[in-house]
């Protein structure tokens, strides 16, 4: 099953509208938050996921949270996925040939017998930590589903920003995190900024070495494993 | 003795195979099956290919171009029990081989669920070595040109594993890490003859696998008399192979192996009317994908055959008929859409221990250009030009010029089923 890119802008608008009429509702004023990436030339760097966490931001459990990671040109698609924690995703294989996907890392261990197209019911991901997906048939695919407890995340455009919208007041630790980055600390770069209720300081990471050349081969389909 | 439990353990598992069959979820499919027909257009001014009794280097000589079957191949792939893969690749060349069609690889890979980062693949069967960089369409084409290097098309001529080869994967992309490694070992038997077409016609470029019940060219036909068949077993000793790989993300996989078919050179097979021939040798390839229109490759060999001598207990490369060979080939591809252009430069040697003049020894390179274009997904065209400047001593024991500079110009249609 594919979804219409416009229904689920669609559907997102009316999501983020309804949560920020619930909050209204609440009594609760809500802020945006402003983050950029940038390389040390100060060019924006797109694709970088950013997640804002105050530790207390629990997932809405009312809300039906689902997503997908296509199997194309014997690749993931998208290559890296953030959900919120209790996301049911799923794996449609939209190549000719057959994938068997599988993961074994902590937050969520499976797998999916040899299939082709749209054999098997969505997976929930329940646990909150990197997931990195894989295809016991074609090792060259690797895929990210990165799940968290927090609701605001999302991933820099092509000027390397990202709005996080709707933020109570409170303190949070943003992450910035991409499995190319390489950083002295690491893939995951942090962090801290308070939300008031008038809003909060434009925020910006700031990368002293350029994300690492990863070439994502789509393949030959033609090829066999020799 | 070797050789009758690899046998035994080879039969016993084609049965067991073939008995689970029926209890295997998976009902075959058409996609199981594939067929790719090519046919060429061929212009040669080649010396009569050692294919055809000669000892030109080339698959189609001046006598024997034109309208030609390039191959027809034929394969099957079926799935069992979610991590039993079973593959059956045949060919026909239109030859006058022994069978009209007959198969090159068969064979089924155990591959289980990667448990934390580590897997274990089991390959039982008839298949390649993890050597060619080059061989990666099914049936073991080349994706890159019609002819193989120097190196793959002897690799397709005279090896094949018959065995079983256990390999141990370690995934460490799936753990954060850039690199992938593997280790591979092998035990195989009916490989005791594979050095002999090497050391008698010299290196050749041509995309003429052997087959597993084939042989090299016509029996009675050619210059110089000796094996013209396969995969036979004389001495029933295991050769084995060992080797590594190492990939780093999508750009780079290197890949080396040491290989010794541990074959007793001083048995002697009156069925083949030779001796069996001691090869070992040592590769190394590395493919670099920098990008996704770039592919660079680079192959090495070396090693030695030994054939027979009774003064000594086994090969020894002081005796009279032992050789020292080498090979190494670098290739540059460039794709776009529907269109890949590749260019090959090849060089190789093959010469007597003991001598720089003996009547066998054979050195010379080649270039290889081609241009692929796929026209639909069933069609696609390969234009390969190929020109190998060589010297082959034994030349001129048949009249014809010790130095040979060979052209081959091919079109290929190819249609795939």
């Amino acid at each position: 099953m594919r979804i219409n890119p416009t229904a689920r802008l669609v559907a997102r608008a009316a999501l983020a509208l309804c949560a920020l009429m619930a909050g209204l509702a609440n009594g609760a004023l809500a802020a945006d938050v402003n983050v950029s990436v940038l390389d040390s030339a100060g060019r924006g760097i797109a694709g970088i996921v950013i997640i804002a966490d105050s530790g207390s931001a629990q997932p809405d459990k009312h809300l039906p949270r689902s997503a997908i990671m296509d199997q194309q040109h014997m690749q993931f698609v998208p290559r890296i996925l953030v959900v919120q924690t209790g996301t049911a995703v799923d794996f449609p294989n939209s190549d000719q040939i057959q994938h068997q996907v599988y993961s074994f890392s902590e937050p969520k261990r499976f797998k999916l017998s040899l299939y082709a197209g749209h054999k098997y019911p969505p997976i929930v991901f329940d646990h909150p930590g990197l997931v990195t997906l894989g295809c016991n048939i074609h090792d060259g695919m690797i895929g990210y589903i990165y799940v968290t407890d927090s609701p605001f995340f999302g991933r820099s455009d092509g000027a390397g920003v990202v709005q996080l919208h709707g933020l109570p007041a409170g303190n949070y630790t943003l992450t910035a995190w991409h499995p190319q980055l390489q950083e002295p600390g690491g893939s995951a770069l942090q962090l801290r900024v308070t939300v008031t209720d008038s809003g909060a300081p434009a925020q910006v990471f700031h990368l002293t070495r350029p994300l690492r050349v990863e070439s994502t081969h789509s393949g030959d389909s033609r090829w066999t494993d020799y | 003795m070797d050789r009758l439990l690899i046998g035994r353990a080879l039969s016993g598992a084609l049965s067991a195979a073939l008995l689970a069959a029926p209890l295997s979820a998976a009902p075959l499919a058409a996609d199981d099956f594939y067929a790719v027909i090519d046919l060429r257009a061929v212009a040669s001014d080649g010396e009569r290919s050692f294919l055809n009794g000669g000892l030109g280097e080339l698959r189609f000589d001046q006598q024997h171009d034109g309208l030609r079957l390039g191959s027809v191949s034929l394969g099957f792939h079926h799935d069992w029990f979610e991590i039993v893969h079973f593959n059956a690749n045949a060919v026909a060349y239109g030859d006058h081989d022994r069978s009209p069609v007959d198969l090159t690889e068969v064979y089924a890979e155990v591959r289980p669920y990667p448990w934390n980062s580590w897997r274990s693949r089991l390959k039982l069967g008839v298949f390649y070595a993890p050597i060619s960089l080059e061989n990666r369409l099914a049936g073991w084409r080349s994706a890159y040109s019609l002819s193989p290097s120097a190196i793959n098309s002897w690799i397709g001529e005279e090896l094949r594993t018959i065995g079983a080869e256990y390999d141990l994967d370690w995934l460490g992309r799936q753990r954060g890490h850039d690199w992938e490694l593997g280790l591979t070992a092998a035990a195989y038997g009916w490989n005791d003859f594979s050095g002999a077409v090497l050391s008698t016609s010299g290196w050749s470029i041509n995309d003429r696998q052997t087959t597993l019940f084939g042989r090299i060219g016509q029996p009675g036909v050619g210059a110089i008399p000796g094996v013209r068949e396969f995969h036979r077993d004389a001495d029933q000793r295991l050769g084995y192979y060992a080797g590594g790989s190492a990939k780093y993300l999508d750009a780079l996989e290197l890949r080396v192996l040491h290989y010794d078919n541990r074959a007793n050179a001083n048995t002697f097979s009156y069925g083949l009317d030779d001796f069996a021939w001691r090869t070992k040798f040592d590769s190394a390839g590395l493919r670099w994908t920098p990008t996704d229109q770039w592919t660079v490759i680079a192959q090495w060999l070396r090693g030695t055959t030994v054939t027979g001598d009774s003064a000594f207990e086994d090969a020894r490369l002081t005796d009279y008929y032992a050789y020292e060979f080498h090979a190494l080939y670098a290739l540059v591809s460039w794709q776009r859409g529907a269109d890949r252009l590749s260019a090959r430069y090849d060089c190789f040697e093959m010469h007597q221990t003991l001598s720089d003049d003996f009547f066998n020894n054979n050195r010379g390179h080649a270039w290889t250009l081609a241009y692929e274009r796929e026209l639909s997904k069933s069609w696609s065209v390969v234009l390969e030009a190929l020109q190998i400047d060589s010297s082959l001593a034994a030349r001129s024991e048949i009249g014809a010029p010790v130095a040979a500079v060979e052209r081959e110009l091919q079109l290929a249609v190819r249609l795939q089923l």
